[in-house]
């Protein structure tokens, strides 16, 4: 479903991000995306969802070109697929209910439905009973579900999380790795930029290894790989 | 978009709140160009039909060599009746110029021309009466060639005069009313500018979950059009009632100034203000919105 051809990023500033990287990922696959920092993992997650188009090279997603397409066409490309943050990006003056049900509003869903399936992916995600709280009332883990939420509401094909547990604490990590475990599970495909060692070994997942922005390692069912 | 009309409709009431002192600085630009605007195209018809009105005048005024004697300007005025195109010639002598003027204002005889260097100033006057408008031009030209007349005043003159300064005035008021103008696009603008910031958060993640741009757009749009459309009304309520004041009192005082009042062009006005406040807030936030939209 996503294919990346002698991808290769160079950020006005000169930064090579990404070298002639040439990637395959199935439908429904589960992928980590480890290397050290600044190694071009986020720069990868961001031209998947078209945040940054590629220097040289080809990005297709369901075979849809994603260089090629017109800037008015990427609203649609988003409503397939879900986005998930280290900082979560929640509305602090909007509840969590306002925050999730946000998604569908603004790409102009009729108001019933909007609450039916916010009202059930809160339930999926197991926030229901938090619904009218505020995201500073909430804890990490319960922003971050929120933050998923939102991703997922729309059913996309597509999930990508660029370190979604990076600012938690390791078991609420762990319940947002069996949230996302679930919902890859569902059908969804999900590529995710982490540092999580823990996380990515035991889950024995197919593993993309990223250094000085060249794929260095790609196995499935890997680990993650660097000494500690 | 019927789904979202509520949306839009909030956030535009909101974003206004957010700058309230923004965006009366905002209404009150437009308003204030568009009064101008709206006071001189009043005041341009009024030139305009009062040129007209002028035009129309069938007089010629000649001013009688100062040296001449009255039986000298009777010859003349029996002179002047027997030209053709003449309907009748009417004379105002100095004496009684000078009554007239004393009578203004105010004061006995005497004292007046003492007053103004011990002779009377004035001339003998000769009003003279056209039949055919057309032909005034033609007789007065041919009268300004009579030795006994120093001077030949006709409607046309005024009218060029009118016609010259309505000229100019129609360029400062364009200046004046574009200088308000653009000052009110660029205030717009930044009210908007000030909004996309204030509601970066909410942009960004309206872009992540793919909204449309002009699903974006839209809020912002209608805060410009409204602070738009605000300073039109306002401007059009402020030209419509004081142009109406200013008729009633011209009419009362200045009997003689024929006063435009006619009710299309008010109602042409009217509308054209509210365009152009409509206009101007358009500009103001598709200026602001133009570079921040791309994908
Ligand atoms: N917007 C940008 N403009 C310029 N250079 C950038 C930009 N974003 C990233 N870079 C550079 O590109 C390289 C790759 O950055 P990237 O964020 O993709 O790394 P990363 O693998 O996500 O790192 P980390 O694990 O620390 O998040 C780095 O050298 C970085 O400085
Ligand atoms: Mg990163």
């Amino acid at each position: 479903m996503i294919q990346l051809t002698n991808v290769s990023k160079i950020y006005l500033n000169g930064a090579r991000a990404l070298v002639d990287v040439n990637l395959k990922i199935g439908k429904g696959s589960f992928v980590f995306l480890v290397g050290p920092s600044g190694a071009g993992k986020s720069t990868l997650i961001k031209l998947l969802y078209r945040e940054e188009t590629p220097t040289r090279g080809q990005v297709q997603i369901n075979s849809k070109n994603l260089v090629r397409m017109k800037d008015r066409e990427v609203p649609y490309l988003r409503r397939n697929i879900g986005v998930i943050f280290q900082d979560f990006k929640l509305l602090p003056n909007k509840t969590v209910f306002e925050n999730v049900a946000f998604a569908l509003e603004v790409i102009g869903v009729a108001k019933s439905e909007v609450r039916n399936r916010t009202l059930a992916t809160l339930e999926l995600v197991g926030l229901k009973a938090k619904e009218t709280a505020y995201p500073h009332e909430l804890s990490g883990g319960e922003q971050q579900r929120v933050c998923v939420a939102r991703a997922i509401i729309n059913n996309p094909a597509l999930l990508v999380a660029d370190e979604p547990t990076g600012n938690l604490d390791p078991d609420t990590a762990w319940d947002i790795m069996e949230l996302l475990y679930d919902i890859n599970k569902r059908g969804t495909t999900i590529v995710m930029a982490t540092h999580a060692r823990a996380i990515v070994n035991k889950m024995q997942k197919r593993v993309i290894a990223i250094e000085n922005g060249r794929v260095a390692r790609d196995e499935e069912k890997g680990g993650y790989g660097y000494d500690a | 978009m019927l789904n979202s009309s509520g949306y839009i409709f909030r956030e535009t009431i909101n974003s206004m709140k957010r700058n309230p002192w923004l965006s009366l600085a905002s209404v009150v630009t437009v308003m204030v160009s568009l009064v101008i605007l709206g006071y001189s195209i009043f005041f341009l018809a009024n030139a305009a039909n009062m040129a007209k009105s002028f035009e129309s005048e069938l007089e010629i005024g000649a001013f009688v060599q100062i040296e001449y004697t009255p039986e000298e300007v009777q010859d003349l005025k029996s002179q002047i009746e027997q030209m053709p195109g003449v309907e009748s010639v009417t004379l105002v002598t100095k004496e009684q110029a000078l009554e007239e003027f004393g009578k203004t204002i105010g004061g006995s005889q005497g004292n007046i021309v003492s007053d103004v260097g011990g002779t009377n100033p004035f001339p003998d006057k000769l009003t003279v009466k056209v039949t055919d408008p057309q032909n005034v031009k033609a007789l007065a030209s041919s009268l300004e060639s009579n030795p006994g007349l120093y001077k030949v005043r006709y409607g046309q003159d005024f009218v060029d005069q009118l016609l010259k300064f309505t000229q100019w005035l129609r360029w400062i008021g364009f200046g004046v009313v574009a200088a308000f103008g653009v000052a009110a696009v660029v205030l717009i603008s930044i009210n908007v500018k000030m909004n996309v910031f204030s509601r970066r958060r909410e942009i960004q993640i309206m872009k992540l979950v793919g909204a449309s741009n002009s699903f974006i757009r839209w809020p912002f749009l209608i805060e410009g059009l409204a602070l738009g459309l605000a300073g039109g009304t306002l401007a059009a309520v402020i030209v419509g009632l004081g142009y109406n004041w200013i008729t009633v009192y011209v009419q009362s005082t200045l009997t003689f100034l024929p006063v435009v009042q006619n009710e299309l062009l008010f109602r042409q006005v009217s509308i054209g203000l509210l365009l152009g406040g409509m206009v101007m807030g358009a500009l103001g936030s598709l200026f602001s919105l133009q570079k921040f939209l791309r994908a």
